[in-house]
């Protein structure tokens, strides 16, 4: 085949001429087609066992497992309301802690700092990023727990309906959803600004110059045009931040408190889905399993559902830019 | 051929060309642009014609959208960017005198080289947005702002009934006439505009040219053009700037439209606007 420069040549093209290649060493061609069959048995296997290992909790206590209040090792009943609310409150709580912060450092990342300081702070967030959960959760338990029950939690006991949000002072103990909720902000908090940096970033400059050049003022140029410019792609941000919050297990389990307590109180103990599954899971019998993988099916429909939606929504970003 | 060509070009510059200098709109005194010290373009030192339009040529790398770019202050955007001599807006230094970066760019408008209107706005919204970041709230002034500026960039007609749709929804020369609509609706008093048909079709080309001399009744232009014949169309003032042997662009000569192309002083004006090189 005639060499043309590959920007000239239709996909086909290429395709036509990989595959000739290909065949005239079939074995590696063979190889590569093992790999990926390989790859799709694997994930099959992996979610088929899963379920199926489920399968009597479904059938049988699917509503104990959505709506029941205790959880009665090993002979039942399973109910997951404790960790499913559990999950659900502090994987809040953490996002807004982590959005409010979060926004805030990207927008001062990149349009705020000196150039020359940029690169630097973006990589300081990114090998925060990086770090193992287990440093957070220790450091929650070691650092921030005695802050919160000396200062932080006699302060919130103070507000109007204390009681109601938090519960009755005095039955607080060092671990809460809370202490959880603030540990998991501050861990996805470097992954939320790493996303949403670079959806700031890619804001075309010429936006940014037709916005000064009509006499907006900096901070409009940033509040009305290249945020709502980029809202799509920070809401993408977002629902990546929440499906590591809501998968984090390490952190939350050594922070959150580890009691199946169905409540709301945010100073009281409590767990989520993947916090009970890991400490339950040790000392598990053959009775509880089912209810543990159900609730690790749970677990990862959610986290597929917040991933689908996030992908959606950042190659809704990448399609708005490219009108521009 | 080449010659016919020629001829047809310097006609349309004399029919271009209204003679009288006038007053000007913004005065350029020794303009120089440096980046982290090294000079991109100097010695620029011409008049701005009120309602006249100026269009600066020249091969790339003179300096032309450099020299623009310096007009509205955009160059304070970049780190190490540096301008010096004098560049006047009614007798006010732009960079030193008792004005704003904002307050200057609210009255010297820009139009870029790609259509950019904001993506997440309505035409409506595009089109008063420069108002709205200038604080005006009162929608009968919004509404007749956008009517006429509209108007202006004859694009009213066929945005009319559609003032609420996403502006992406315009074609690529509507998009641009909308972007000129947006920046005459600041009711500015110079409006530059670099390459602002580059990106388009000829026959957008030709209706952006129509407009612009239109516009100049309501505004002074200042355009940055690579095309000889638009520059000779469209333009009563004419800079040429050229890149010397240090790789600086400089100005070597500006005038009439009509001396540039037909007779200019410097012989590498008429070897540039001849095509010899560039």
């Amino acid at each position: 085949m005639a060499r043309v420069p590959s920007e000239l040549r239709r996909d086909d093209e290429v395709v036509a001429e990989f595959n000739s290649a290909t065949t005239s060493r079939s074995w590696y061609r063979n190889l590569l087609i093992v790999a990926a069959v390989l790859f799709a048995v694997v994930s099959v296997g992996f979610v088929g066992t899963i379920l199926w290992s489920s399968l009597p909790m479904w059938l049988h206590h699917a509503g104990t497992l959505l709506w029941g209040k205790g959880w009665n090792a090993p002979v039942g009943p399973f109910g997951g309301l404790a960790m499913i609310t559990g999950t659900v409150e502090t994987s809040l709580i953490a996002l807004l802690i982590a959005i409010v912060i979060g926004l805030g450092t990207s927008i001062a990342i990149v349009f705020v700092i000196p150039r020359r300081l940029r690169n630097v702070v973006a990589t300081l967030v990114e090998l925060l990023a990086a770090v193992p959960s287990i440093v957070y959760g220790l450091w929650g338990l070691l650092v921030i727990a005695p802050w919160m029950q000396n200062t932080v939690n006699p302060w919130l006991n103070s507000w109007p309906f204390a009681t109601t949000i938090f519960g009755n002072p005095g039955q607080e103990f060092g671990t809460s959803l809370l202490l959880a909720s603030v540990v998991l902000g501050i861990m996805i908090l470097p992954t939320f600004v790493a996303i949403s940096r670079e959806v700031l970033a890619v804001v075309p400059q010429d936006l940014v110059e037709a916005s000064l050049s009509l006499g907006a003022t900096r901070w409009q140029v940033i509040r009305e045009v290249v945020i709502p410019t980029s809202k799509v792609g920070l809401l993408g941000a977002t629902f990546l931040s929440l499906a590591r919050a809501t998968g984090e297990t390490v952190a939350v389990a050594l922070v959150a408190g580890g009691v199946a307590n169905a409540q709301f109180h945010l100073l009281y103990p409590g767990t989520s889905i993947a916090a009970w599954i890991a400490t339950q899971f040790g000392e598990s019998q053959s009775t509880e399993i089912p209810a543990l993988m159900a609730l690790g099916v749970l677990l990862m429909l959610l986290n597929f559902g917040l991933s689908l939606l996030s992908r959606s929504l950042v190659n809704r970003q990448r399609r708005l830019l490219a009108l521009v | 051929m080449e010659q016919e060509i020629m001829a047809d070009i310097q006609s349309q510059a004399t029919a271009a060309t209204s003679t009288s200098s006038g007053p000007a709109a913004m005065q350029l005194r020794n303009v120089a642009v440096s980046f982290n010290g090294r000079t991109a373009v100097r010695n620029c030192t011409f008049d701005v014609g009120k309602n006249r339009v100026t269009s600066l040529i020249g091969p790339s790398g003179s300096g032309k959208t450099t020299l623009l770019r310096a007009l509205n202050r955009l160059h304070d955007l970049t780190p190490g960017a540096k301008v010096s001599g004098e560049i006047l807006l009614e007798g006010v230094d732009v960079y030193r005198g008792d004005i704003t970066a904002t307050e200057l760019r609210a009255r010297v408008g820009m139009v870029f080289q790609r259509p950019n209107p904001f993506p997440t706005m309505s035409i409506y919204d595009n089109v008063i947005s420069g108002l709205r970041f200038n604080g005006i709230k009162k929608k009968s002034l919004l509404d007749a702002a956008a009517e006429s500026s509209l108007r202006s960039a004859a694009l009213w007609e066929s945005v009319e009934n559609r003032l609420k749709v996403p502006a992406s929804n315009l074609s690529g020369g509507e998009q641009q006439r909308l972007c000129i609509a947006r920046a005459l609706a600041m009711d500015p008093e110079v409006l530059l505009m670099d390459e602002p048909t580059s990106a388009l079709d000829p026959i957008a080309t030709l209706r952006i040219e129509e407009l612009m001399t239109t516009l100049k009744s309501r505004v002074s232009v200042v355009i940055v053009t690579h095309n000889m014949q638009q520059a000779a169309r469209i333009s009563d003032d004419c800079a040429f700037l050229l890149m010397g042997e240090d790789r600086t662009g400089e100005l070597i000569e500006f005038d009439t439209t009509e001396k540039i192309f037909n007779n200019p002083d410097d012989s590498r004006t008429l070897d540039y606007t001849l095509g010899r090189f560039g």
